[in-house]
């Protein structure tokens, strides 16, 4: 294992170092960086199995120089799960790099690309595999800083460097929180070993375990966009290429819940008052709901596909805040289940997010535009990425049989279980937690039907899409490999239950595998058999046999099916894409009803034909919803900050005597005060 | 006896002083550029006698090869630099001020009574004959960083910064006998080359702005 895990860095050393070395050959260059980082994510993806299975922690360690840093690294299941998931990702990522940044030929640095794509991914591999503070910050850094380069690769356009800064400054803002965190366990533990932070000299006072808490929730939840800290990702996630955007999406934002899970279930020893549980659910559900309720007003698909993300991480922390209740209250096998299936949802969002920012991707590269309303008629013209961008749709909608259906269905279980909690009040805020959920699936799944059916169906809007043209093999390749994957991690529950069973155990203090697998692994049930169950695969299977059945009766009683191509009837009119639904128009009803969330102001002006006023000559339709975090909660500090710094102007008066003066005057007073 | 009691000595030490801080009076009160390097290099020779009185009376051999390369460096070579810095930019020979003589010279005034007031504390602690001199080289150190600020011209700034080196030498030589050798070698070097870059730098501002008012560098911000 520990050759394994030497090998994986080595490689993706060797492909931060290689690329560089073919100056002036783009093509070598591509596929050095990415052959190399497509052969480290295999060596991790058994390292993440390997580790999974281990009976003990793989630990390593390499003194350093400085004070308080050792190179310390733990495989223990937890790391070695989102190993695992980065490791498959970063593959995914590799392949469809290949035939992506043909794209960037000439107009971009393929060797400066491919080394941050290389240490971008070392970097997530050592943030979760980190065993020390000191280390875990600088790599956590590193992530931080490499993925802002990787955003601003198209520097040329304004929006992106905007979107780069804003990205850099929010995450310097969350590393602040988090060195505090790691200070206060530091004070008391003495080292930054993670040994120290789990067993502290001293024990932390309560006061500072509650500190630690609401510093680890700022700074990680900054990173992994939870509201109302989310407003970077809609602007970084679309302005990256796009297998960097799956990453970043996929599971850069995940290691900030495996550091939350660190933080909480083991360095804090799973000991929480019930209201830690509770701000997590609150913040979860928030999340949840608001993150899909923008998502439905994008019609940047990758900016719809970055306020998903903010939607299923609200997702994963219900599953967590419910699991933090749970072990409040003693109730230590739903905590369990609540944890896992919040990991089961982090795991799966890693692949169905990758798979869709890849399908967007490979629109992107085909049709060189993000707007969905210019696309339309797209799976006729490019039915690869279409049935996959469909299954990592029917995945995010949580549909079966596929995996989103299966992790969603257990975040709802352990939300259900919440009678057993002996507190009115988190009687009562579980299932309405669960309720906030069940409306956000139903607007994924609305968000989902417009992203898929404005984007493939229909007739093409725009000359992009009328020209798009089947992305390259390599690209298709890695999205059918996160198709796959999405519909096996769906269909075969009993497989990934145990694995995360393993992950879950040390902390909960307990393995529920026996009592979350029914039916010799069949069937999956939220602990308790009588209170529900489920089986996913004979879920699929009812749903291929109901389809064959509607087929066979189509047969019996409609006579034999002829097939016949003709025009699709428009009574008598020829069809144009002027008729067809707009992406906007298809959630002007939504729209409607959440009109106090959303504040659109529409604006529409009508220039009419000189010779008659019942005819117009042209209409002029806009819409805008208010940004409202970003006014009422942004702009506030930005303008105070600003408005400091103007008054703080006068005394930067730019003349050299000025300034002497100034530090003569220092000089003179301290004088003056040490006497 | 020796002709030179350890009384007389430090009289004298303390004479060589005031005479440093005579003539930084005297820069103040100067209207005139090269006359202002002059008496910078006056002073630069005060202090090299007075330092060379300094290892005379405690016997320490390094402080006179300090006092040579002060002779040499800050009494020749930087005065030289500096007036043809003066010939070559064709600077006016008035001197442009900030703070007007007969007030700037009060100010010195001043600046001498708080440094006594400040080293008064702690002169009594010392046990070296030349701890009278603390306060004198504070003294000179506040008016050189006065001088910065009272002069428009980069010429004059270098001069102020130059007597405020003098003072602190002449502060490490009273308070210490001098710093260890190499860290004087290492200081002289630095005010030379010091005084070469800002030679080259006013150059540049007069090709800029056509003046080496330092004060015309308001314009370089937005």
């Amino acid at each position: 294992m520990t050759i394994l895990l030497i090998g994986m860095l080595a490689i993706y050393a060797a492909g931060i170092v290689l690329p560089p070395c073919f100056p002036g050959r783009p093509r070598i260059q591509n596929m050095t960086a990415h052959g190399l980082a497509a052969g480290a994510g295999l060596v991790g993806i058994v390292l993440g199995i390997a580790g999974l299975l281990a009976s003990a922690p793989l630990t390593l360690s390499l003194p350093s120089t400085l004070p308080f840093l050792t190179f310390a690294i733990r495989l223990d299941p937890l790391a070695a799960l989102f190993v695992l998931a980065i490791s498959l990702v970063g593959l995914a990522a590799s392949i469809y790099a290949l035939g992506y940044v043909t794209e960037f030929y000439g107009r971009a640095s393929i060797a400066v690309l491919g080394a941050l794509f290389n240490g971008f991914l070392l970097a997530m591999i050592l943030v979760v595999i980190a065993d020390n503070g000191f280390f875990f910050l600088i790599v956590w850094e590193l992530m931080s800083l490499l993925s802002y380069f990787l955003v601003v690769t198209e520097h040329e356009k304004a929006e992106v460097r905007y979107a780069g800064l804003f990205y850099l400054i929010m995450t310097h803002v969350g590393t602040a929180f988090i060195i505090l965190a790691f200070l206060i366990f530091f004070q008391a533990g003495g080292s930054f070993s993670f040994e120290a932070f789990r067993h502290p000299e001293q024990p932390l006072s309560e006061g500072m375990r509650t500190l630690a808490f609401l510093m680890a929730l700022i700074g990680f939840g900054t990173k992994a966009g939870i509201v109302p800290l989310h407003v970077w990702l809609p602007y970084a996630h679309p302005a990256a290429p796009s297998h960097i955007s799956a990453l970043m999406s996929g599971v850069m934002i995940k290691t900030a819940i495996y550091a939350l899970i660190r933080v909480y279930f083991d360095f804090l020893g799973g000991q929480f008052p019930w209201w830690w549980g509770f701000v997590v659910l609150v913040i979860g559900a928030v999340s949840a709901l608001l993150g899909v309720m923008y998502a439905l007003m994008e019609h940047d698909l990758k900016s719809l596909l970055a306020y998903h993300s903010v939607e299923n991480i609200g997702i994963i922390l219900l599953g967590i805040g419910a699991g933090m209740i749970f072990q409040t209250y003693g109730l230590t096998e739903f905590a369990a289940l609540g944890l896992l299936a919040g990991l089961y949802h982090t795991i799966n969002h890693a692949m169905f997010k990758a798979l869709l920012f890849l399908g967007a991707g490979s629109l992107l590269y085909a049709t060189h535009t993000r707007n969905m309303e210019e696309y339309g008629g797209l799976l006729r013209r490019m039915p690869w990425t279409g049935v996959f961008f469909l299954i990592g749709s029917v995945s995010i909608s949580a549909l079966p049989p596929t995996n989103g259906f299966v992790s969603e269905w257990l975040v709802f279980q352990s939300l259900f279980l919440s009678f057993h909690i002996p507190t009115v009040l988190l009687k009562l805020m579980l299932p309405l937690a669960a309720a906030m959920l069940a409306l956000t699936s139903v607007l994924a799944l609305t968000c989902f039907a417009k992203a898929f059916g404005i984007s493939f169906l229909a007739l093409p809007r725009s000359s992009h899409a009328r020209q798009a043209e089947e992305v390259p093999i390599t690209m298709r390749i890695a999205m059918g490999l996160l198709a796959v994957v999405c519909v096996l991690l769906g269909l075969a529950p009993m497989v990934v239950v145990p694995m995360l069973d393993r992950v879950v155990a040390p902390f909960a203090g307990m393995s529920i595998e026996g009592k979350v697998l029914a039916l010799d692994g069949w069937a999956l049930a939220p602990v308790n058999v009588e209170f529900s169950s489920l089986s996913p695969m004979a879920l699929a299977l009812l749903l291929i046999a109901l389809s064959a059945l509607g087929l066979l009766l189509v047969v019996a009683f409609g006579g034999l099916v002829k097939q016949r191509y003709y025009k699709t009837w428009g009574c008598g009119i020829n069809l144009t894409p002027r008729m067809e639904y707009t992406a906007t128009g298809f959630v002007q009803p939504i729209k409607r009803v959440f009109s106090t969330l959303y504040q659109p102001t529409v604006k529409l002006e009508t220039e009419l034909l000189e010779e008659s006023r019942y005819f117009a000559k042209r209409r002029r339709f806009e819409f805008h919803i208010e940004p409202v975090f970003q006014k009422y909660l942004y702009d506030p500090v930005v303008a105070f900050f600003i408005g400091m710094a103007e008054r703080l102007r006068v005394i930067q008066g730019g003349s050299l005597h000025l300034y002497l003066a100034y530090i003569f005057v220092t000089l003179i007073v301290l004088l003056l005060f040490a006497v | 006896m020796p002709l030179l009691t350890p009384l007389i000595g430090s009289q004298m030490v303390d004479l060589g002083s005031a005479l440093l801080l005579l003539t930084c009076f005297a820069i103040v009160a100067q209207r005139r550029l090269s006359s202002c390097v002059d008496l910078f290099a006056l002073q630069s020779v005060f202090l090299a006698l007075t330092a060379a009185l300094v290892a005379f009376l405690t016997g320490i051999h390094h402080i006179y090869i300090a006092a040579a390369l002060t002779i040499v460096i800050k009494a020749v070579v930087i005065p030289r630099i500096l007036k043809r810095v003066i010939e070559r930019l064709n600077v006016k020979r008035e001197l442009q001020m900030n703070v007007n003589v007969p007030t700037g010279l009060l100010i010195c005034g001043a600046l001498v009574i708080l440094a006594f007031f400040i080293t008064q504390p702690i002169i009594p602690l010392g046990f070296l004959l030349t701890r009278d001199s603390l306060a004198i080289a504070l003294a000179i150190i506040l008016i050189g960083f006065f001088m910065m600020i009272a002069r428009k011209k980069a010429v004059t700034q270098v001069i102020g910064f130059l007597v405020m080196e003098n003072g602190l030498f002449l502060g490490a030589t009273a308070a210490a006998y001098g710093m260890p050798l190499i860290v004087e070698l290492g200081v002289f070097f630095d005010v030379l080359v010091g005084v070469l870059i800002i030679g080259i730098y006013s150059h540049r501002m007069q090709d800029t702005f056509d003046s080496v008012d330092t004060s015309k560098l308001t314009t370089l911000k937005e």
